[in-house]
């Protein structure tokens, strides 16, 4: 099936574990300054390190990340990063609302909740992306994406360091592109 | 299953049953009972029959909607900032008051009276503590937690004490711990003084006369749109003294109108008397 690219997008939704941290900060120092869409970063966090992960971010972002407190707005050309020990839902009106509901795949924030919400909020307008990880969340919301229309990008297993999350993804669906970490920076800056 | 069958379900509810969720965030109370279906293995219709004929079942579905994650001395950060900068001035109050809104199994009331207790301000302190859910009332009564997923709480409480210069309290002197039950049951002279009672914020009026001192509320408001949100904290406006605390989460904020009649220090709210020409 060929999707049709929607005039514009509500969101991008990027998740992956705590190991694709570099990787994203990579995405972040190299996407156009004047990048037009709400980005919304979901990722595994480590335990007792609760801080430093947002200043990293930002130390390197083209564009401006921020924790976003709950009900916050999104805006275009901002950055969305899932706070510690929340999760991150997108609701229908562009706004977040963090919850600390029980863990899922051991994990708060967890990939698949901000997938699902924004799946069910987004619909054909978003893409999502998932990188490298050492856990299964994610597969079955980024499987979800794709089946309420939205775009969906999987990081090449080939290319990550750990890649039980991208190869749960690709059992379980067939995204509209497997890319590298080049290609997923191309993608974006060609949106 | 369609957004309509879904906000419908919660007039029902709201039509046949003490508890209206209305006004939850959508997308996450939908979830919660896309959840629930899933669980019981019932559509929409089967959901509603249950409501509306079992009272049981609509008990465990208020627990099972409503969301009860709390920690002993949850973001340390907080309570070292309330132990130095906000509790001490109480001092001068011949009798303090707080309230826990949405105390879940109560380890944040615990948390609090265990600094109170450190101050010397135990004896004047009367505290409510309230939660819509009856469950985790009965929970936080007994004050009894798993050791095992408490554990880490130690250190917690160890490197609070360590910063606020008590090095001498231990953990033990509140807490007894049962290993072999694996189980750690806060003392009794900490235990009798809350009073617990179940009570909605929602639906139901502020069941207490006097005024609070301080007012933690946790991340409860997440839960609610904007516009839920707005009138439970005019609620909580209207019952703080002058200079009283709010509480929230770590990722909370008071929006709209209100944001300018409190002062912000990290998630610790004071209620400012400033006159507002704007809205008077």
């Amino acid at each position: 099936m060929v999707k049709n690219k929607p005039a514009y997008y509500k969101g991008i939704v990027i998740g992956g574990s705590a190991g694709s941290f570099s990787l994203v900060t990579k995405i972040l120092s190299r996407i156009k300054p004047d990048f037009k869409y709400p980005i919304i970063i979901c990722l595994h966090r480590l335990k007792h390190i609760r801080s430093g992960l947002l200043e990293g971010l930002n130390l390197k972002s083209n564009l401006s990340v921020v924790e976003p407190y709950d009900k916050l707005r999104l805006e275009g050309g901002k950055v969305y990063l899932a706070p510690s020990n929340y999760h991150l839902f997108i609701e229908f009106d562009s706004t977040v609302s963090l919850s600390t509901e029980e863990v899922l795949n051991h994990s708060r924030p967890s990939i698949d909740h901000t997938f699902f919400s924004a799946a069910t909020s987004f619909r054909e307008k978003m893409v999502g992306i998932l990188l490298t990880g050492a856990n299964k969340d994610g597969a079955r919301g980024i499987k979800d994406v794709h089946n309420k229309n939205g775009f969906t990008i999987v990081q090449d297993p080939k290319t990550c360091d750990v890649d039980m999350m991208t190869k749960s993804a690709l059992q379980l669906f067939n995204p509209d592109k497997v890319l590298s970490p080049e290609e997923i920076i191309d993608f974006l800056n060609s949106l | 299953m369609g957004d309509i069958t879904f906000k419908k379900y919660l007039e029902e509810l709201k039509k046949h049953t003490p508890y209206n969720f209305c006004d939850y965030s959508d997308n996450s109370i939908q979830r919660r009972i896309e959840k629930i279906l899933k669980d019981h293995d019932m559509d929409m219709n089967q959901l509603l029959l249950k409501t509306k004929t079992d009272d049981d079942f609509v008990e465990k579905l208020v627990d099972d909607i409503t969301v009860n994650t709390t920690e002993l001395f949850r973001n340390p950060e907080t309570w070292e900032y309330l132990y130095t900068k906000v509790f001490p001035s109480l001092r001068k109050k011949k009798s303090i008051n707080i309230w826990h809104a949405g105390c879940s199994t109560g380890q944040e009331v615990y948390s609090n009276l265990i600094l109170f207790n450190e101050l010397g301000l135990l004896d004047h302190t009367n505290v409510v503590a309230t939660d819509i859910n009856q469950k985790v009332i009965r929970g936080a009564k007994k004050g009894e937690y798993d050791l095992n997923f408490n554990n880490r709480y130690i250190e917690v409480f160890d490197s609070l004490m360590n910063k606020l210069g008590n090095k001498s309290s231990d953990f033990g002197k509140y807490f007894e711990m049962n290993n072999a039950k694996d189980t750690m049951k806060v003392k009794d002279f900490i235990v009798k003084k809350p009073k617990f009672r179940r009570h909605d914020l929602v639906e139901e009026e502020i069941p207490f006369y006097q005024k609070f001192d301080v007012i933690f509320c946790r991340n409860v408001l997440i839960y609610f749109n904007p516009e839920l949100q707005l009138k439970i904290v005019r609620k909580f406006y209207d019952k703080l003294y002058d200079g009283g605390v709010l509480v929230l989460g770590t990722h909370e904020a008071l929006h709209g109108f209100f944001k300018t009649k409190f002062i912000k220090h990290g998630m610790v709210y004071t209620k400012s008397n400033t006159f507002h020409f704007k809205y008077k």
